[in-house]
This record gives structure tokens, C-alpha cells and sequence, in this order.
């Protein structure tokens, strides 16, 4: 049965897409079919990961939404670029929105009808045949957030270790379960080298309840890898990579 | 209004009531934001769509075309939407479109006359019984003159006659106010159709006086006309008839303004004969085949109710030879099949309607 995976943040600046381009690059080196969407329609940036310069994106989410192109004509493949091996067995598809300043003032100014969203979904899980589709949102709460978390078998919340993380993520459990979200796991991400994860990962799962399925460290090896490629591909046996592949167990377990 | 409103209008409250009731009240819209996007992503409401996807390329039927205005209608517009009784909204396709109401208005227009006269009253004045006739055959029962049901055309003249109010003004804003009771929003009469329906409705002109000349309705006969017209020239979208269905469902209160729409003594009235009588000719089989009273009109729409449940709305324009739509036939049939809709089911349907409300049923559909 195909999964939705929503990666949100209450926050920006949590490192959500490139969590979201890690995790989905390590299910698909698995064997996955794997689709992410970048719903983040004011500020995208996903497309970066993957190596999909905006030129080579005429069809983006945006047209989806206004009407003009069917869901899956926006999904590009992104195997290769990702880094995925020539007979790999899996594939990753991105639907990125659009970089144009113009199309995003659009979106903003003119808003869409959040049906559009979930229908879109479905029609791309089915068309592309996915085992998981991953929805890259907006830092913050929306309407778009509160469709991906409702629409979501794993909701994965990620926050750095900092006070106003920590309230954010309280706001956002909230609404999650007030919409009845199936699974939700917590991330933790750019955690300082002095912190002992162990500790801060029981002290996170004691405060809200719910599974921490990660703790990943502020690493200069990934920001060294900025925003271009997947660092897990590029780099298998490094401990973070090790890290996605225990997160991507827990998804895949059940 | 409300409980946080309310609260704030009594003028007596300690600030700390205050942020207690503002918090209330910001829980109350995340819930109702909450709820909206669950209806939108329910199992319920992708089930909805799959129809939609289904029957959209269906080619059959004939847009009516007996007025120019009704001819200009898209075949290919085609909206379904189901309202519960608890008042959740479940949207797919062109629910926005307007069109005119046609004959769905008659269910309605006979529920605000059994208000205004009783059950006896109106009874002497148009029988329950199906016909076999056209809707709009000229044709009276023999024994005691009157027309044979409310929802062919003779009946729903002799209904309209039944409106009371000083002038045909006063009837019609009666008639509107009623409508907007029944769907939570206000109405308007398309003057095209309204007035292209007048101009060319010779054979209704026909049915009025043969029932003028019983006695079965008042010499007010063109202004009873008028309204009649009117009524079925009211602007509705598939949304609006669903709420309808939907209010009668809910015991004539709309489920989501919690405002009666009507008297819970008649609300059998209606109901029955929508289901005996609500779909032409076709109602014998439609009533055996899906068992949910229902009502169309030649502007595509067809409104289903299933009581203490939901209201269906369904609008696409292409009508079989008995002038119901093809397509939303097509979404009644397989809503009662596969819920177990039918008035008289008994055997467990396919899916439980409640689990795919809630988004526990179908959850393998993705």
C-alpha cells in the first residue's frame, strides 16, 4: 500500500528539504518508488537537491494547480541527478513549484483550491505507481500544512534543539491531532556536538509523547555539500547516511 | 453566534473569561478548519472522485433543449457533493456552476404548502398517487379533478396556487426566503429562463386553466403561473441541492445553520413522495433499483435524500429519454451499492459509510 510522508517544520531553517531529499534518496537506493512534491509554493528550493535547474522545469506544481497540465506532467525524474546507480531498482520523481517570482506572487495573491492538492496526490501515487510519496511544505501553518499532515500516513515533524522549536512543535502536534494523524515521528536535526544525543532524544520523546525516529548532528560535512546532491547517496557509510536508513526502517516497518 | 460570542456580548466578564472564551473560540475554528480539510482528504471524498473520474467521460443523454437558455448548457460540467447531517461537506467537480432548479423545486415548494395549509387541505387540492404519464401530460384523476402528484407539472401548479402572500411579490420572496432556510445561502430567479419558460409555456397555461375550471385552483391563475415559473428559473449549484437533501435528511433542519427549514410534521410528506414520485416516470424502478427518495430537474440536477444520513447533490446536464441525468443516475446507483444506501437494505454493503467518513474505511485506496 503506497505511504504519504509529510516533512514539516514549525520553523524555517530546520533543514526540512534536505531531510526530506535524504530520506526519500535513501528509500528509493532501497528499491522504492518514491515521489516528493515541493509544496512549499512561496519558497521552494528542493529542486536544488536534486540537481533540476529551474530552466528545465517549464512544468511545475503551479500549473497543476491553476489548471492548465495534469499532475503528473510536472513530475520529472530525478534519478540520475539524485546519484542513483545506472540499474538501481528504485527511482525517485519530483514535482517542483515554480521559481518565477511572478508565478509565486500569483499563487499568493490569487490562492488555489487545496481539493487540487489532494487529488493531485492521489492521481501522482497512482499514475507513477509510488511506494511513498514525500510532501515538502512551507515552514509554519497553512492551509496546504494542514492538508499534508490530514492527508499523511507518517507525519515527520523536524526541530533543532531550541526553545522556540520546541513551542512551535507543541502548536503543530496540536493541530496534527486534531486532524488524526496516523503516525507521527519527530527529527531532530543540527543537534551541537556537545549535546548527548541519547539524552536530548529521551528528554524530546519524555516532553511530547511521541517517537523521536532521529537525532542528526549540525554536520559541516553536509553543509559543506550546501544544497546541491543528496548527501546520503554521495555518502552511504557516513554516520548521518546510517541515521536516514534507521528513520527510513521505521517507515517502512509497518 | 458562537458560545464565545455570545459571551462577550453580556458585558459582565472578568478579563481572564475573556482569553478563556477567545481560546474556546480560536479551539472552535481550528476544529472547523480541522474539519474541513478532514472532509476534504476523507477516504469518503476520494471515493467521490474515483465516480467523478468514472462517469466524466460518459457520452450519453441530451442536454434539454425546449428553451434556448437550458441548450447552453456544457454536457461536460459535472459536480457531485454529499452533505451529512452532520453537516461535513464533501465537494468533487463543478459543485460551483450554477444552473436553474426546474422541477427539484416542486418537493420543496409542496413542503411550504403543507405549512401554510395542512396535510388535508392540500390533499383535496393534488392526489400522492405516481402516474405513468408524462410530467407533463394534461391529464386530471377522473374521479375527483385533481392532479396526481405534486411533481408533475399539473400537481406543482396547483401546489405553487397553495402559497400564500398578498400578491405574487410577497409569494415569490416567501418562496425565496424558504430555499435560502434550506441551503444557508440566498437565491436569485435567472430572468432568461423565467422569462423564456413564460413566454413559451402554453401547455402549463393549458393545465392551469383545466384545473381553474375544476375548481382546483384560485383565478389567480397568472400570477400562480408566474411563480411557477419562477421557482423553477431559482439559480442552484450541486452544493446547495445537496444541503437541501441534506435538510430533509436532518429532519428539515440544515444540518450545518442549524435553522428549520421545515416542519417536522411534514417533513414525511416530502420525502415520500420523492420517492414515489420524484423521478418521472422512472420513479417505480429508481425506488426498487437504488431505494433513496430523490427528485431531478431537466437543469441536470438530482437531489437524493437518505434519511438521518446525508444528502447527495448531483448536477450534469446530459438527460436519458425520461429527463433525469445520465451521470448522476449513474452516482446515485453506485452511492447506494456500495453503502448499502438503499432504504431497504439489509445485506452489509461493500464499504460502512461511517469508517469512510472518518477516514478509518478505504484508508488502502491510496
Amino acid at each position: 500500500m503506497p505511504k504519504v510522508i509529510s516533512i514539516h517544520s514549525y520553523r524555517g531553517g530546520t533543514g526540512k528539504s534536505n531531510f526530506t531529499a535524504n530520506l526519500a534518496a535513501t528509500l528509493a537506493l532501497k528499491g522504492k518508488r518514491v515521489g516528493v512534491v515541493d509544496t512549499d509554493v512561496p519558497s521552494p528550493g528542493i529542486h536544488n537537491l536534486f540537481c533540476l535547474e529551474p530552466e528545465q522545469t517549464t512544468n511545475t506544481l503551479n500549473n497543476y494547480l491553476w489548471g492548465e497540465i495534469s499532475i503528473e506532467e510536472a513530475a520529472y525524474e530525478v534519478s540520475r541527478n539524485a546519484g542513483l546507480p545506472e540499474n538501481a531498482e528504485g527511482s525517485l520523481y519530483l514535482v517542483p513549484s515554480s521559481v518565477k517570482a511572478d508565478s509565486i506572487a500569483r499563487i499568493l495573491r490569487d490562492g488555489y483550491d487545496v481539493r487540487l492538492m489532494n487529488d493531485g496526490f492521489r492521481k501522482l501515487v497512482k499514475e507513477l505507481q509510488l511506494d511513498y510519496l514525500f510532501i515538502d511544505t512551507h515552514p509554519g501553518l497553512s492551509k496546504e500544512t494542514f492538508l499534508s499532515i490530514a492527508i499523511s500516513h507518517v507525519l515527520i515533524l523536524i526541530l533543532r534543539p531550541d526553545k522556540q522549536d520546541y513551542q512551535g512543535t507543541a502548536v503543530t502536534m496540536d493541530v496534527a491531532k486534531q486532524l488524526k494523524v496516523r503516525k507521527l515521528l519527530l527529527a531532530i536535526n543540527k543537534v551541537y556536538a556537545q549535546l548527548n544525543p541519547n539524552a536530548l532524544k529521551q528528554k524530546v520523546e519524555e516532553t511530547y509523547g511521541e517517537t523521536v525516529a532521529g537525532v542528526f548532528p549540525l554536520s559541516e560535512d553536509m553543509v559543506q555539500l550546501a544544497s546541491e546532491g543528496v548527501f546520503c547517496v554521495r555518502y552511504p557509510n557516513h554516520s548521518i547516511s546510517q541515521e536516514f536508513r534507521r528513520v527510513a526502517e521505521q517507515i517502512d516497518k509497518d | 453566534m458562537t458560545d464565545a460570542q455570545a459571551g462577550s456580548n453580556t458585558g459582565q466578564e472578568t478579563s481572564q473569561e475573556v482569553s478563556q472564551e477567545t481560546r474556546q473560540m480560536r479551539q472552535g475554528e481550528l476544529r472547523s478548519l480541522a474539519d474541513s480539510i478532514t472532509a476534504i482528504t476523507s477516504p469518503f471524498r476520494n471515493y467521490l472522485s474515483d465516480l467523478h473520474e468514472k462517469y466524466q467521460p460518459l457520452g450519453a443523454g441530451a442536454v434539454a433543449d425546449y428553451i434556448p437558455e437550458l441548450a447552453e448548457a456544457n454536457p461536460d460540467w459535472f459536480g457531485v457533493c454529499v452533505v451529512t447531517t452532520e453537516g461535513q461537506v464533501y465537494d468533487v467537480g463543478d459543485c460551483e456552476q450554477l444552473f436553474t432548479i426546474q422541477s427539484m423545486s416542486k418537493a420543496f415548494t409542496y413542503g411550504l404548502a403543507l405549512e401554510d395549509h395542512g396535510r388535508d387541505y392540500v390533499n383535496s387540492k393534488v392526489s400522492n398517487e405516481p402516474t405513468g404519464e408524462a410530467f407533463n401530460a394534461i391529464v386530471l384523476d377522473e374521479a375527483t379533478n385533481r392532479p396526481y402528484n405534486p411533481m408533475v407539472n399539473a400537481g406543482a401548479i396547483a401546489t405553487a396556487d397553495l402559497i400564500k402572500g398578498k400578491d405574487g411579490t410577497e409569494r415569490l420572496k416567501r418562496l425565496l426566503d424558504m430555499f435560502e432556510r434550506y441551503t444557508g445561502r440566498s437565491h436569485d430567479v435567472y430572468m432568461p429562463v423565467f422569462l423564456s419558460e413564460k413566454s413559451s409555456g402554453f401547455r402549463n397555461r393549458a393545465i392551469a386553466y383545466l384545473m381553474l375550471n375544476f375548481g382546483m385552483v384560485s383565478d389567480r391563475i397568472d400570477e400562480t403561473l408566474d411563480l411557477y415559473f419562477q421557482q423553477c428559473s431559482i439559480l442552484v449549484n450541486a452544493k446547495d441541492i445537496a444541503m437541501m437533501a441534506a435538510t430533509l435528511a436532518n429532519g428539515g433542519i440544515n444540518p450545518v445553520t442549524n435553522i428549520r427549514a421545515l416542519n417536522e410534521h411534514y417533513v414525511q410528506d416530502v420525502i415520500s413522495v420523492m420517492l414515489s414520485c420524484g423521478m418521472y416516470d422512472a420513479s417505480g424502478d429508481w425506488a426498487c433499483r437504488v431505494g433513496i427518495p430523490a427528485k431531478s430537474g431537466v437543469g441536470g440536477g438530482i437531489l437524493a435524500t437518505v434519511p438521518s444520513k446525508l444528502g447527495i447533490g448531483t448536477f450534469s446536464p446530459p438527460l436519458d429519454a425520461k429527463g433525469n441525468s445520465v451521470r448522476g443516475i449513474k452516482v446515485c446507483e453506485d452511492l447506494s451499492k456500495d453503502f448499502g444506501l438503499h432504504l431497504f437494505n439489509v445485506a452489509k454493503p461493500a464499504h460502512t459509510l461511517s469508517d469512510w467518513l472518518s477516514g478509518e474505511g478505504g484508508t488502502d485506496e491510496w
